[in-house]
């Protein structure tokens, strides 16, 4: 015993004061994290007995995996889906964010105001927006009929149209991203070539598009991951449709009875063996993206292109976006919010609207849990993986012992398409000796988990920004690793973390694929009664709840925007 | 590309404006006009609307009022509603970050004026010879191949150069080039840059805040204080002859002595000034004084003689406070009555910390000045 005392003191030096805490972080951190995937691997590689416990090792689950032709054709079309959505996108996006960003094109507030809304807004309800508009009773079949077209003109229970859904759907998070990469841009590497004699379509496609190309390339990849994972367009549409993917299948093996985990497990552990790979990629493409980031003179506001007579056309690009991504939608939820039947928009029917589904949304007690479920797991998560992401990010960051491990922790849950997460929970807390599984709190933490990377980003660059010699000079002034966090890291680290919180909020409070498997009878969250409300037809009682939803995350979405814009303005300088 | 330039290189700006919403920075009111082949500084601190007058000539900023022309071709001119689009006036222009593309070799970077030429098409040869010849003016001949990202400041300032010169402009606009280079690099640039616009003839507007970079390089100053050109000159008469209290401390450093005129004294003639001690100098006006103006006199560190001096020179008793060594020169600290003068001397001239020391100026290197001209 007295010969370990020393050793462990020289190792304890050479960890640094700060090993303590980087063990507690590390601990916590492996906690919430490893076992998720544990679990997923026993249960893939298992015959589970009566009871359900996990009994003899087989591979039996990744054999019929294999064999199954139905995995071929989910496969191709989750690829397919993934893909091209992800093009639509990132067309979109990137165009209407050069536009915004370098551009003198009108309208630009449209566009914010349509990413600020979609932030706030659940997926479930622009689907089923798009559902409607896209459907037998939407305006475009109706039209089609009029102008004497038989049957529909489009049908949304298809590929194409899933497509077309999910791209838009992520539109506005891709000119979000985009928007800050052209922003941070050193305008003078475009201004040169303008000087050069380049006019605005040369510098454009020479300059602009090359130099934000590994930006895009990454961002690209990042966005065809999120597709890949996505949940509620393949439910929504691609079941109904009778279009399978990935995701669905997993889901669907869940929802046998009795419930198939074995080929749910497998079935998880490939999607994120698939992932993981593609995150390597991603990270890979994010650190060249880096690379090529150029340092900026100094800080002149750039003189936007003078767009001269493509002026209007720019602002009608703008325009179009703004009533494809929010003006459409808003407007079919509003009529079918108010009508007292799913019936096609007719001017018609105007005198027949009704307050009935707004009267139920606000009658029933039971939407006001709801609401109260949805706020306490999105809050409690977004505190718990802020608190905890702050810590590490700061010991990363400042390449304390561990750091790097740190780091890798809490980035894992990258790797879990929410359904997946969702069955690692599920299988976990169906184990446990005290009653989890079906409460808020199984879905707060799932929450933490899946969205801690998110968290980590936000912190890691906020300390990257901090100098170093502030934290110095308060160890000089006699402050301990505790002391210097709590005191001047924390502090000073706070924008970054707000913004951090309110967008982890954002993002849980509209989650739907892992919440729609945790959750029990009294535990939904807004998503999952969405989800609810559309398998049972209430169209229009949900489009009501809906609104009223998003039209209070819109509020706190604007909060998160206007952070954005202060503490951006202070990086980007002036 | 080594030609003379054309004859019609005179740059004329005139009645330029450009105020920003929030009133920060801008000019209101610029003019000047440059004979060709001519190295033009505009000096002056941060916010002074130096550069903003280099970016509107370069048609980065549209001016709010005024007119830019280079020889017969006119640029921009507010009251005939007339602009040429920044592309097509055929400028070179060397940006305080160098805006050398990251994604492109040297040799692509210089050559992109010449592949996006919309007047003419380049051959492949014809690209290879300018660029290479634009490379070896610069010094970078080896170096064509080598990616953008790979290059030193001092290099990429070369490289900025090499494009900026490719297809033999006009007008060459330089926008504080040094301002990110180390000391020694700076030096060796200050150099090459006056070399190449020699060699050239090429007309130049060159943008800093460095009083020793713009005196060494000029042929002739604007120095600008909010928004206006407030002298403009050669840099032997900014420095020396500076016309008013702010041009005489930006350039170089000086004392301020506060005093008046106790009579009229025509603008150029040495005439009187009282000290607040009641002690009368002989002094220079650079302009028409009336008695009793309030006039700051600024003296020279190095205009002041602590040794014997001609007859006629002025005579300042004061005491020596404080002492430095700086290898080339001693720099003191003296007071006289209730003001502080500061002295260089040579290396060898020593003072004993309070000590009386008499100082000696001539009235030539005595400015009466006012705080507007």
């Amino acid at each position: 015993m007295t010969a370990l005392a020393p050793a462990v003191a020289r190792v304890a030096r050479r960890a640094g004061p700060a090993w303590p805490l980087t063990l507690a972080t590390a601990l916590l951190l492996a906690a919430l994290v490893l076992p998720p995937l544990a679990v997923l691997l026993q249960v893939s590689l298992t015959d589970p007995n009566l009871d359900g416990s996990p009994g003899a090792l087989t591979l039996r689950h990744y054999a019929q995996l294999l064999d199954d032709p139905h995995l071929l054709a989910s496969a191709a079309n989750s690829l397919v889906f993934a893909a091209c959505a992800t093009a639509l996108s990132l067309v979109l996006g990137a165009a209407l964010a050069w536009l915004v960003e370098r551009t003198d094109a009108p309208l630009k507030p449209l566009a914010t105001l349509t990413t600020i809304v979609s932030l706030g807004t659940p997926y479930i309800l622009y689907v089923t927006a798009w559902l409607y508009l896209l459907g037998r009773a939407g305006p475009f079949n109706e039209a089609w009929r009029n102008l004497g077209g038989a049957g529909n003109l489009v049908d949304p229970y298809s590929l194409p149209g899933m497509i077309l859904i999910e791209g838009f759907l992520w539109s506005p998070l891709v000119f979000l991203l985009l928007s800050a990469t052209f922003r941070a841009a050193n305008a003078e590497m475009e201004e040169a070539a303008r000087m050069a004699g380049a006019s605005i379509a040369a510098t454009l496609w020479r300059i602009s598009l090359r130099l934000a190309w590994p930006a895009i390339l990454a961002l690209a990849l990042f966005v065809f991951i999120r597709n890949l994972e996505a949940f509620d367009v393949p439910v929504l549409v691609g079941t109904p449709g009778r279009i399978s993917l990935l995701t669905t299948d997993i889901y669907l093996a869940t929802k046998e009875v009795p419930p198939r985990l074995g080929h749910a497990s497998a079935f998880s552990m490939v999607l994120v063996l698939v992932v993981a790979g593609l995150l390597v990629l991603y990270g890979r493409l994010a650190r060249r993206a880096e690379a090529f980031a150029s340092v900026t003179g100094k800080g002149f506001r750039p003189r936007p292109f003078a767009l001269g007579r493509a002026r209007p056309v720019a602002g009608l690009l703008i325009a179009v976006n703004f009533v494809l991504v929010l003006g459409l939608p808003l407007l079919a939820l509003l009529w079918v919010s108010a009508s007292p039947f799913l019936r096609p928009m007719r001017w018609a029917g105007l005198p027949s609207l009704t307050w009935k589904h707004y009267r139920a949304v606000f009658s029933v007690p039971a939407y006001v849990d709801l609401a109260l479920h949805t706020i306490l797991a999105a809050a409690a998560a977004a505190t718990a993986a802020v608190a905890i992401t702050a810590i590490a990010a700061w010991l990363a960051a400042r390449r304390h012992p561990g750091g790097p491990v740190l780091d890798q922790l809490a980035t894992l849950p990258l790797v879990f398409p929410g359904i997946v997460l969702g069955v690692a929970l599920m299988e976990l807390s169906l184990r446990l000796p005290f009653p989890l599984y079906g409460t808020v709190s199984l879905i707060a933490i799932g929450f933490t988990i899946r969205y801690m990377p998110y968290g980590m980003r936000y912190a890691y660059a906020g300390v990257l920004q901090l100098h170093r010699e502030l934290e110095e000079a308060a160890g000089l002034s006699g402050a301990g690793p505790l002391g210097t966090l709590r005191r001047v890291v924390v502090p000073l680290l706070s924008p970054a973390l707000a913004a951090a919180w309110l967008f982890i909020f954002l993002i849980a409070a509209k989650e739907l694929s892992m919440a729609v498997l945790l959750a029990g009878p009294g535990s939904q969250t807004m998503a999952v009664a969405m989800f609810d409300l559309w398998s049972n037809g209430q169209g229009g009682e949900l489009a009501a709840l809906g609104l009223v939803w998003a039209a209070l995350m819109t509020l706190v979405a604007t909060a998160f925007h206007l952070l954005g814009r202060r503490s951006g303005t202070a990086a980007y300088g002036r | 590309m080594m030609k003379p330039p054309p004859p019609d290189a005179t740059l004329a700006v005139s009645g330029l404006r450009k105020i920003y919403p929030g009133g920060q920075g801008g000019v209101h009111e610029a003019g000047f006009t440059l004979t060709p082949g001519t190295f033009f500084t505009l000096l002056g601190p941060s916010g002074c609307g130096k550069t903003t007058t280099l970016r509107s000539i370069a048609g980065l900023e549209r001016p709010d009022a005024g007119r830019i022309a280079l020889g017969d071709r006119v640029f921009f001119d507010a009251a005939a509603g007339l602009e040429v689009p920044l592309d097509r006036r055929q400028i070179g222009m060397v940006f305080q970050s160098y805006a050398i593309w990251p994604h492109m070799t040297v040799f692509e970077n210089v050559a992109f004026p010449l592949r996006v030429a919309r007047d003419r098409r380049f051959s492949r040869a014809e690209i290879a010879a300018s660029v290479g010849q634009a490379l070896e003016t610069v010094g970078l001949a080896a170096f064509a191949a080598r990616p953008a990202t790979r290059l030193s400041g001092g290099q990429q300032q070369r490289v900025a150069l090499a494009r900026a010169i490719l297809r033999a402009p006009r007008l060459l606009l330089l926008d504080e080039p040094l301002s990110n280079l180390d000391a020694a690099l700076r030096e060796e640039m200050r150099t090459e840059l006056k070399r190449l616009q020699r060699q050239l003839g090429l007309t130049t507007v060159y943008v800093t805040h460095d009083q020793a970079e713009a005196l060494e390089l000029s042929d002739t100053i604007a120095v600008m204080q909010a928004g206006r050109v407030v002298q403009m000159g050669p840099p032997r008469d900014i420095y020396l002859r500076p016309r008013n209290r702010f041009v005489a401390s930006f350039v170089g450093a000086t004392n301020l002595l506060d005093a008046a005129a106790p009579e009229a004294v025509a603008a150029g003639a040495i005439g009187p000034a009282t000290l607040s001690s009641g002690q009368v100098l002989q002094a220079t006006y650079p302009e028409a004084a009336r008695p009793g103006t309030r006039i700051a006199l600024s003296i020279r560190p190095e205009a002041l003689f602590p040794g014997p001096a001609p007859d006629g020179w002025n005579r300042l008793e004061a005491t020596v406070e404080t002492a430095g060594f700086l290898g080339n020169l001693n720099r003191y600290k003296t007071r006289l009555g209730n003001t502080q003068l500061h002295l260089s001397t040579s290396p060898e001239t020593l003072l004993e910390p309070g000590c009386p020391v008499t100082l000696h100026v001539s009235p030539a290197n005595t400015l009466a000045l006012q705080e507007h001209p």
